[in-house]
C-alpha cells in the first residue's frame, strides 16, 4: 500500500470531523504516507498463527455493583462548561431540518 | 529556608518534629516557582491561593490531631503538581491544548482524589505535549518548558512539565502519565525518577485519554523511596475504571527497605543495546550494569523483539485510539471547536481513522493487535529466565528545542525503549545513571506484569551506592 492521495486524505479529514485549513491536506498526506510506509515494517513478521490483544488486563465482563457508581454530578455542574444552554439543558447542533 | 529542595520523605519527617509548618513548605514552593518558571516553563496554571488555604487547614488539623494525621494521610501536607491532563475539579485543566483551553472539570480525577485525600497539597498543573501526543512539550499549544540542566534543550515529554518541576525543585513530586515512554523519557532527559507502573495499576478515571489500551498514570520524584510512597497513594481498583487492577497493592516501600539483589537475574536485550543509541549513553548504562553486578546481581543476555516493531505498533494503535477518544472533543458538551485542534492532534486523529477505515483494518488495526501478542510472547519468554530488565530509557541524552521538528515520528523514534513495554503492559521505572555532554542519562528497569516490587528493591540498593539523583543544575 503506498501513500495517501489528497481525495482520500479529504475523505479521512471528513469522517474525522476536522476541518483543514487551505493547503494542509497537501501536508498532511505526505506525512500520513510517510508514517504509513515506516509502519509497514510489521509485514515482516508472520501472524497467520497470532491471535490479537486488544487489552492486556486479562479481565472480562468487569460490571460496576448498583451502590458503587458515585460519579454523577449534579446538571448544573454537567452543564457548566457548555458552549450554549438552554433550560438547563446543552443545546446543540439540530440533527433534522425543521419542516 | 529552601523546604522545596527536600524529598517527600525528609519533608514528612520535619512535619512531624514541627521543624516547619505545611504552609512553610508550600510557600517555599510557591517562591521557587515565581523565581524560576519564567524561564523553564513547566506550569500552566499556579494554584497558589487554593494551596495556601489548603496548607493553613492542614496545620490547624495538625495541631489538633498531632501526629496521628500522619497514619491516615501518608502525603500530609506535601505539595504537588499534576500534569494538565489530569481532571481537576473547579482547576482550568486543558491537556495543553487550545480546544481545551477554556475547560474547568466539575469532577476530580480518582487519582487526584486519592493524592488530595492523603494530605497531599496540589500547587499547579505542568506543560506537556498537547494531548500527550509528543516526546518534549513542543507540540503543547501555549510553550514549550525548557531543561533545567540547560535550557537550550527540551526536558522530555509528553509529561515534560512535571519532570523538570520536579528537578527544579518546584514542587517536592508531580504526576506523570505514560502511554509510550511519557513518563520516563523526561525523567531520563531531566534526571528524575519516573514511573510506569503495570498497566491498570493507577485508574485512568478523569486523566484526558490518549490510547486507553496503554495509558498508565504514574509519579515523578526526586528519589525511589518517594516514588513507591506516592505510588501506594495512587494505586488500586477503581470503580470508575473497569481496566483497573482488581488485585490488592503490595505496600512498595518494602522493597525499597528490604530487597536484595544478591542472585537476581537481571535480563540485558541484545536488540535494544544494538539500536541505534548515542555513545555515552550507552557507555553509562553499562557502567550501571557494573554496579548492580558489584551488588551481587547476574547479568544475562536475552532476546527481545526488536523494538522497531513496537514504534510501529505504537504508532497504529495509539493513532486509532486517539482517534476515538477525541472524537469526544465537539464543543458542545466542553471546550472549543474541532478547529481549534493543533496540528499533530490533527495529524494523529487522521492517521488513525484512516487505520480504523473499511478496507484498511485487518491491514493495520488487526495486524498491530497480533505483533502486540508477540511482543507480550517474547516478555513473557524473557521472564521466565530472569527477574528483572535492564535498558537505557532514551537512546541519547536530551536534544534541543526545534529538533522534533525533523521527523514526523520523532516520538515514536526516541520513545522506542518504552514502547514495548507500554504496549504489553509491564512496569518500568527510569533512574538517573549517569551524566554526559553536562546532562542526564537515564537507566531503565522493567519487570514482570504487577511486580513493581522487585524494581523499586533494585533501584533503591543502586540509589544507595550512587548520587545522581541528588545532582541539580544551578538555576
Amino acid at each position: 500500500m503506498s501513500g495517501i492521495s489528497k481525495d482520500q486524505l479529504n475523505h479521512i479529514a471528513k469522517l474525522s470531523n476536522l476541518p483543514l485549513k487551505e493547503g494542509e491536506d497537501t501536508k498532511f498526506s505526505k506525512l500520513l504516507s510517510d508514517t504509513i510506509s515506516y509502519i509497514n515494517v510489521l509485514n515482516e513478521l508472520d501472524t497467520s498463527k497470532v491471535q490479537e490483544t486488544y487489552q492486556v488486563t486479562g479481565l472480562v465482563n468487569v460490571f460496576q455493583k448498583g451502590d458503587e457508581n458515585v460519579a454523577t454530578l449534579l446538571q448544573e455542574d454537567a452543564t457548566k462548561n457548555a458552549n450554549e444552554v438552554s433550560k438547563g439543558l446543552i443545546v446543540t447542533k439540530g440533527v433534522f431540518e425543521r419542516s | 529556608m529552601n523546604l522545596n529542595k527536600l524529598t517527600i520523605n525528609e519533608a514528612l519527617r520535619g512535619l512531624k518534629k514541627g521543624d516547619f509548618t505545611v504552609v512553610d513548605l508550600v510557600t517555599d514552593c510557591l517562591t521557587q516557582i515565581e523565581n524560576h518558571d519564567k524561564k523553564i516553563k513547566a506550569f500552566i496554571t499556579v494554584t497558589k491561593e487554593a494551596a495556601l488555604k489548603r496548607a493553613v487547614e492542614l496545620d490547624t488539623e495538625l495541631k489538633s490531631r498531632g501526629n496521628e494525621v500522619f497514619s491516615d494521610k501518608p502525603l500530609f501536607g506535601i505539595p504537588y503538581a499534576a500534569k494538565d491532563n489530569y481532571s481537576t475539579k473547579g482547576i482550568l485543566t486543558t491537556a495543553s491544548s487550545k480546544i481545551l483551553d477554556n475547560y474547568y472539570p466539575p469532577f476530580d480525577a480518582t487519582a487526584i482524589k486519592k493524592l488530595n485525600d492523603a494530605g497531599a497539597v496540589l500547587i499547579g498543573k505542568t506543560n506537556m505535549d498537547a494531548f500527550a501526543h509528543g516526546s518534549s512539550t513542543e507540540t503543547s499549544d501555549f510553550f514549550t518548558t525548557k531543561n533545567p540542566w540547560n535550557t537550550k534543550k527540551v526536558p522530555g515529554g509528553s509529561s515534560g512539565g512535571s519532570a523538570a518541576a520536579v528537578l527544579a525543585d518546584m514542587c517536592l513530586f508531580a504526576t506523570g502519565s505514560e502511554t509510550g515512554g511519557s513518563t520516563r523519557g523526561p525523567a531520563s532527559w531531566s534526571g528524575v525518577v519516573g514511573v510506569k507502573p503495570s498497566y491498570g495499576r493507577v485508574s485512568r478515571y478523569g486523566i484526558v485519554a490518549m490510547a486507553s489500551s496503554t495509558d498508565s498514570p504514574g509519579p515523578i520524584t526526586k528519589n525511589i523511596l518517594d516514588s513507591a510512597i506516592v505510588l501506594n497513594v495512587m494505586s488500586g481498583k477503581d470503580p470508575l475504571d473497569a481496566t483497573s487492577n482488581p488485585l490488592g497493592v503490595p505496600d512498595f516501600t518494602e522493597g525499597v527497605r528490604s530487597y536484595s539483589l544478591k542472585g537476581v537475574k537481571i535480563g540485558k536485550p541484545k536488540s535494544y543495546f544494538d539500536a541505534d543509541l548515542e555513545k555515552g549513553t550507552k557507555e553509562k548504562v553499562e557502567e550501571a550494569i557494573e554496579v548492580f553486578k558489584s551488588l551481587g546481581a547476574e547479568i544475562v543476555e536475552i532476546d527481545l523483539l526488536d523494538p522497531k516493531y513496537a514504534i510501529a505498533v505504537y504508532t497504529i494503535l495509539q493513532r486509532s485510539e486517539v482517534s476515538s477518544n477525541l472524537a469526544r472533543l465537539t464543543g458542545v458538551r466542553y471546550g472549543n471547536t474541532r478547529d481549534t485542534f493543533g496540528f499533530e492532534a490533527k495529524k494523529r486523529i487522521m492517521l488513525g481513522t484512516y487505520a480504523l477505515s473499511s478496507g484498511y483494518y485487518d491491514a493495520y488495526y488487526s495486524k498491530a493487535q497480533k505483533v502486540r501478542t508477540l511482543i507480550i510472547d517474547s516478555f513473557n519468554k524473557a521472564f521466565e529466565k530472569v527477574d528483572l530488565i535492564v535498558a537505557p530509557s532514551m537512546p541519547c541524552v536530551a536534544l534541543d528545542v526545534g529538533e522534533s521538528d525533523k521527523s514526523p515520528m520523532f516520538g515514536e523514534i526516541m520513545d522506542m525503549l518504552n514502547e514495548p513495554s507500554c504496549i504489553s503492559g509491564n512496569p518500568g521505572i527510569s533512574i538517573p545513571c549517569g551524566f554526559y555532554n553536562k546532562l542526564p542519562v537515564g537507566l531503565q528497569l522493567i519487570g514482570k506484569m504487577n511486580d513493581e516490587s522487585s524494581i523499586f528493591g533494585a533501584l533503591a540498593r543502586f540509589e544507595e551506592v550512587t548520587d545522581y539523583h541528588k545532582q541539580r543544575p544551578e538555576l
